[in-house]
Formats: structure tokens, sequence, C-alpha cells
């Protein structure tokens, strides 16, 4: 607060009834159009009124007044030093229950974590269809039927045979999908507690199975009716442990949550 | 430069007719607030009123508390005038209280222009009641407009809404837009050139930023609202066909119109609202907001997406899978910058010595209330769930956690937060706690069982309804909350009349706060601060109070 004020007063615009005229003026003019003629007819005399005292308040030279400083007994009091000491959060002190990972692995793990985790579950998908509905295209028309509605139509036997377009659509919706979880996969673990493998491997599987599980039906009729659920949760596993011993083996890099609090801050703020 | 002598050095008796001249001819940006808020409160009660006859009549099935006309017209003038009665009114009037104060400015950047925005909301305002008396309905007498606050075509045409009732509702909100407009205009004017030395825009509070950004969405959103309801009295009064399907004209294109302008309307009121939680919560946390950079960052995202989710209100329409696809993921991702921001004011709280006076209250209701909001905002955005739920008081309890749940709890807020500023005196705890615990115990008790009736199939607007469908006990909880949220409003109508007769004193700064306004005296002289401030950091009377840990040290 250093500028140097003027003890007399300051100059601030002058109070004026013309902005209030000239809404009237408005208000009333455009009120004449569901009342009568006459109002609108008041209304452009307000609105003349106001515009003209308008003009007049900032031409030539904007009108303005005069205020007096506030006496002594009324002004602000100077803010003044606190005593009280600042305490400062430190990383993992009493009360925060903080678990910084200095180092991660990058987020793009998960691309390699996406491709094993991909190949995992193809490898079981295909055993399911070649050992127990005899046939390798059958769980791949069935994922295509995510987002191929006649796949919900097919018989068995169209179903066990191949199709260029089903065949795109599932590898397409496959590697899309592997390469999102793998990500995600990637971005979570050094959020997971200890044994990642255990958390990202099985226990994220299972919980994903109950979520495909209560939405099967609307999302894949088709594959809700042919499911087995011993081998999907088999195709979850073998994804997740493939994904995750895939992002393990890629090498940490540093994170800056390492760094001072201050030091972060600086960073926050762009120096 | 002209002068014009104001103070009489002679002390002199001040007649009410003096004050009254004083307010009429304001253009100082304080006052210009203070009447914006107060007309918004006057609004307030009267919406909550029509809400309130609204409720009796859906309190028991088979009720005649009202007809089914006035039934139409409390809906219409209830949404009408929460919207931009009230919302837009005390949204305004804190922007306009507070900007300039918190960046050391004296004033707004075109006081006169400022004066204008108020009358033509308040001339809207009054214009669009008059019509209870003025307009002539189907039976030629007076009566309010009755075709729904979006007005919807072919409904709101020559055809069907006979009369000049909606003629008053176009004509209202146009007037009253126009203030809007010149408000935006007015508060990016302010934030961008007038500053104080030091203020860079990184520096600049949080409130300032998202009112800036809530004014450009104002610009963005409004004109289209206002040409469509131009178009709307071209074809009541001249004949044209814009929104005549019989005439090769389209009454989905209203919808379009309006909704351009209603959906981002939603995000124009409720981002003030994120902008008083931004100020209140690391005040009463006693940290400094978690993630200032993000917030600004996560407001301008809400900004630009909010402006292409507007069909999302349509999704029964009929528009085809690839624009319902298009809106429902606009919809579903604008939901990220707000989950952002609800991380970084529990992050902000987390660890904090939180002081849970009445304005923390209201703040701490706001992100529990917003995120229900938030997540059946999600369910809606659905377009198969929307479909099953479309124009069910589902829809309605969700838009009523966002704009009540979380614009009037931290309205509430900011009032009990800001009061003491702009009065000098203090709003009594004990009656704000009150206040607080009836109101937000109402509010749940009337919004968290309309979300049953939604999932029943009660349709919104439905002026009573048989004793057959489930549906009583459902209504009679939701109008029994309505009692406790009158009680609630009660107090607090109580606490300002007693603080303003016989407050405790507030002093300059009775929050320990760190924004510009509270280095100044409360209420603040005319011309704000006796001397124009130098900020070097986003908190500059931390720095004044702590000169031994400055926040300049850190930025």
């Amino acid at each position: 607060m250093t500028e140097p004020h003027d003890d007399r007063g300051i100059e601030l615009p002058s109070p004026t009834a013309s902005p209030l005229y000239f809404a009237l003026g408005l208000s009333l003019l455009l009120a004449g159009l569901v009342t009568h003629e006459l109002v609108s007819m008041v209304g452009a005399a307000f609105f003349v009124l106001g515009a003209v005292g308008w003009w007049r308040q900032v031409l030539p030279q904007e009108s303005e007044q005069w205020v007096p400083l506030q006496s002594e007994a009324e002004r602000a009091r100077p803010v003044s030093p606190r005593r009280a000491a600042v305490d400062h959060l430190t990383a993992g002190e009493d009360r925060h229950r903080m678990r910084l990972p200095v180092e991660v692995r990058p987020i793009s793990a998960g691309l390699p974590g996406a491709a094993a985790g991909a190949v995992a579950m193809a490898v079981v998908a295909c055993t399911y269809g070649l050992v127990v509905e005899g046939s390798l295209w059958l769980p791949i028309n069935l994922l295509a039927g995510i987002v191929l509605p006649s796949v919900d139509q097919a018989s068995p036997e169209q179903l066990r045979s191949f199709h260029g377009l089903a065949f795109g659509l599932a590898c397409g919706a496959h590697v899309l999908l592997s390469v999102s979880v793998g990500l995600v996969y990637a971005t979570t673990l050094p959020m997971l507690p200890s044994r990642p493998l255990l958390w990202g491997g099985i226990a994220a599987p299972l919980l994903w199975t109950g979520v495909a599980w209560s939405v099967m039906g609307l999302v894949n009729p088709a594959l809700e009716q042919y499911v087995s659920w011993p081998w999907f949760v088999a195709s979850q596993i073998a994804f997740g442990l493939a994904a995750g011993w895939a992002i393990l083996r890629v090498a940490p890099v540093a994170t800056s949550q390492s760094l001072s609090l201050a030091e972060r801050a600086g960073i926050e703020a762009g120096r | 430069m002209a002068s014009i002598p104001l103070a009489d050095t002679e002390p002199r008796r001040r007649f009410r007719s003096d004050v009254l001249h004083d307010w009429v001819t304001t253009v100082d940006h304080k006052k210009l607030g203070i009447l914006y808020i107060a007309s918004g409160i006057v609004f307030f009660v009267i919406g909550g009123l029509e809400a309130t006859a609204m409720r009796i009549q859906l309190a028991v099935p088979e009720n005649d508390f009202v007809s089914p006309e006035v039934f139409n017209r409390l809906f219409t003038m209830h949404g009408t005038t929460m919207v931009f009665l009230v919302g837009m009114p005390i949204i305004t009037g804190f922007g306009n209280y507070l900007i300039p104060l918190m960046i050391g400015a004296r004033d707004m950047a075109f006081p006169r222009l400022n004066a204008w925005g108020f009358w033509m909301f308040l001339f809207g305002g009054l214009l669009l009641y008059f019509s209870y008396l003025g307009s002539t309905g189907l039976y030629g007498a007076g009566s309010a407009p009755d075709v729904g606050w979006f007005a919807y075509t072919p409904l709101a045409g020559k055809a069907f809404s006979r009369g000049n009732a909606t003629d008053y509702w176009i004509l209202g909100i146009v007037v009253s837009g126009f203030g809007s407009l010149s408000g935006a205009v007015n508060m990016i004017a302010t934030a961008l050139t007038m500053r104080c030395e030091g203020m860079s825009l990184g520096r600049m509070p949080l409130f300032v930023w998202m009112m800036v950004i809530v004014s450009f969405m104002i610009l963005v959103a409004l004109p289209p609202l206002t040409a469509a309801q131009v178009m709307l009295l071209f074809d009541r009064f001249l004949g044209a066909h814009f929104f005549d399907t019989q005439a090769g004209g389209d009454a989905v294109l209203w919808q379009h119109f309006f909704w351009f302008f209603g959906h981002p309307e939603v995000y124009i009121l409720m981002i003030p609202g994120f902008a008083y939680a931004s100020e209140i919560i690391p005040v009463f946390s006693r940290k400094v907001i978690f993630g200032y950079s993000v917030m600004v960052g996560a407001t301008v995202a809400i900004g630009f997406v909010s402006l292409s989710v507007w069909a999302h209100h349509m999704f029964a329409v009929g528009m085809g899978r690839g624009l319902n696809i298009w809106f429902a993921t606009a919809t579903m991702i604008v939901g990220i910058p707000t989950g952002m921001k609800l991380f970084n004011w529990l992050a902000t709280m987390y660890g904090g010595r939180i002081r849970f006076r009445v304005p923390m209250l209201f703040c701490t209701a706001f992100l529990a209330q917003f995120l229900v909001a938030g997540l059946t905002g999600i369910m809606l955005a659905a377009v198969p769930f929307d479909w099953q739920v479309t124009d069910s008081y589902f829809v309605v309890a969700h838009f009523h956690f966002v704009l009540i749940g979380g614009l009037v709890c931290t309205i509430f807020g900011a009032i009990y937060y800001w009061f003491p500023k702009m009065s000098g005196r203090m709003l009594d705890e004990r009656l704000g706690r009150w206040h607080f615990w009836l109101f937000v115990i109402g509010f749940n008790v009337t919004f968290l069982t309309m979300h049953g009736q939604g999932l029943l199939g009660m349709p919104r607007r439905i002026y009573t309804y048989p004793a057959d469908r489930g549906w009583e006990i459902w209504n009679l909880v939701t109008s029994l909350g309505v009692v406790l949220q009158i009680a609630g409003v009660l107090f607090f109508v109580y606490a300002v009349i007693k603080a303003l007769r016989s407050g405790e004193p507030a002093g300059d700064d009775p929050w320990d706060a760190w924004t510009l306004e509270w280095s100044t005296s409360s209420p603040p002289p005319d011309y704000n601060f006796d001397e124009a401030p130098v900020v070097r950091s986003r908190r500059p009377l931390w720095d004044l109070k702590h000169p031994d840990d400055p926040d300049w040290k850190y930025e």
C-alpha cells in the first residue's frame, strides 16, 4: 500500500438518474407492444431524456463528484502482523496418511502392458472356443457383439463360423479396450498398496467381472447368452497378470513428489 | 474536469427522500451490488411462495388447492423467476460488489452502464410480473405466462397461446437480458483493465477469474436466446413463421436456440457458486486454495465444454444417434473439470484447521449436494436412462440439487461471509446455524424424495394425480420438506433484520481473511481504498499479516 493519497478527497463518477430514465424508457417502449401505444410514447420520451442526460454526463468531460476522505476514526485499521506461528504441512506427518511414490512407471508403460494383456486374454478366450465350444471364431464373434447388433440375432452355427466384419470389429474393440485398460493400469499402479500384481492382476479383474456380470445384458446380449463365467474370469485374470508383469518390467522414472513443498509450489507457479 | 461539490461541511439531517435519491441515482458499484442482491432476495421470496403453492397442491392426490390454469402459471413464473430474477441478479450483485474491491479498484469500468444494467433487470422483472394484472389470457382476464420457463413452440406460438401473456414473458426476459449483457461487458472490462499494481492475472482472486469466465459465457449464450425471442415476437405479432411447422418453420429450432442458452445458463449460475466456495473454503480451512491454476483451467474448460452440451435436454426429441452420442459424450466430459474442482476444494479442507462457521457450513453442504447433482447429471447424460426419466420428477430433483443444493447454498454462504463487509455488522451465528440446519435438512427431505417420484414415473408439471400410483407418500414428504426450508429462510430474514438493527460490529476483517476487500473498512467508503493497493501474491493480506512467511516466496 504505497501510493500517496490526497488528504482532501477522491474524485468519483457523479450520481445520475439518466441510466434509470434510459432503462425505463426502453422498457416502456417495449411494454407498449402489450399494453397501449401511449405507453410506448411515454417510453420514447424517457428514452430521449435518459440518452441526452447520459451523454451530458460523459461529454465533453466526465462529470465527477468530490468525495472527502473518511475521518481517521472511520478508516480501516492498518493490517498488522500476526503473532501466531504458521504451520507448514510436510509429507507424511501426523494426521496425513500420505503415500508419496518417489518413482513410478511412466504412463506409456501401459502400452506394452496392454499388448501383453491382450495376447494373454486372447489365448484364454480362443482356448475356450476351441476346447469347449469347438470353434475358434465363437468368442471372436461374441466380442464383436459389443458394436455389431446383428450378432444378437445370429444362430449358433453362424457364431461358430468366420465373418470378416465381425473379426475386424472384434480385433478393433479388443485393441481399444486393452489399450484403455493398460493405460489405466499403468496410471493407477503407484496408488495400489503393496503387491500390485495381486491387486491389479486378481482383485481388479474380479471386480471388473462383477461389473461386467451386471451390465452384460445391456452391453452385449449375445455374449451374455453364451458366456462361461469361469472362463471369463480366467481371461480377465490372464490379462491382469500379463499386463502387470509387462508394466513392472518397464524402468520407473522419478516424480516431483520427492521435491519439497516449496519447490513443488514453485514449479506449479511456473518458475 | 467538471466537479460537483457533494459534502457540506456542516452536518445536515438526511431525510428518507435523500437516502432514496442516493440509491436511485447511484452509480457506485457497491450500492448497485446491494440493490441487485436485495432485489434477487425479494424475487427469491416470491418464487419460493409460488413453489410452496405448487407443493401444497401436490401434497395429496386429487387436490384442488389451486386450479389447473393457476398451476400452469405458477410453474412458469417460478422457473422464470428463479433463473432470471433470482440467480442472475444475485450473481451479478456479488460480482458488482466484490470485483472492484478484490482487484483494488475504485469502481467498475463503466459505472453508468452498471446502473443501467440494474434498472433494466428490475424493469424486466416488473414487466414480467405486471402480466398478472395487465395481460389478457384465454379468458380475457389478467393472467401470467403459462407456457413453462422454456416456452416451447408451438405451444408458445400464437395458435396455442392466445392473448399476450407469452409476450410479457418474452419482453420481460429480453429487457432483463440486456441488463445481464451490460453487466458481463462491465465485469470483463473491469477485471482486465483495472487491476491494482502487482495483480497479474495469475494473482487475481479465483472469484474474479470465475466471474470473468461467466461473463464471457453470458456474452456467447444470451444473445441467441434474445434473437430467438425476437423471432418468436415476429411470429406472434407480424405473422412470421420461424417456429410455425405448418408453414415451413421448425419448432425444434426454438429448442436448440433456447437450450444453447439454457444449458450454459446452468453453469453461468453455478460457476459464481464455485467462486464463493473458492473464497470461503480456504479462509475457513486456514489453508491456501489447493491447485489455483487447475481451478482456473477447470473453469475455463467448463466454460468451453458447457457451450456444446445443450441438446442433452433434447434426447427425447428424436435427433438421431449421431447427435445423441455427441451430446451425451460432451455432457459426460464436463464432469471431468467439475470433478477436479470438487477434489481441489476437498484437498483444501484436508489437513486444515477447519472452522465450521455458518459460511463454511453452507459450503460443506454444497460439496455433498453438488456431488449428488453431478452424479444424477451423469446418469441423465446416458441417453437410454434419459429416455426413461425425461420430463419426470427425477429431472426436477436433479436440477434443484444443482440450483438449490449448489447455487443457493453457496449464495447463503456468501451472504454470511460478505454481509459483515457490506453492512459493517455480523450476522448472528446462532440464528445462522438454525437457518443452515433447517434449510439443508428441509432441502434434502424435499428433493431427495423427488428422485423417487421421478423413478416411479411421475411426470413434471402435472396438476394433480390419482391415488393409485404409489406416489402419495413421496409427494407428502416432499411437501413437508418445504415447511423446514421456509422455517430456515425465516431465521435468515430475522437474522438480517436483527443484524441491521443491533448486530455486533464486524470490524474490517472479521474472518482473518486474505483478499483485498478485507483491507478496507466495513462497509467500505465510496472510494473503496484510501490508497491504491499494491500486491505481490494471490493473498495480499496474508503477506501483510505474515511478513516472515509471505506467499510471494512460493508463487
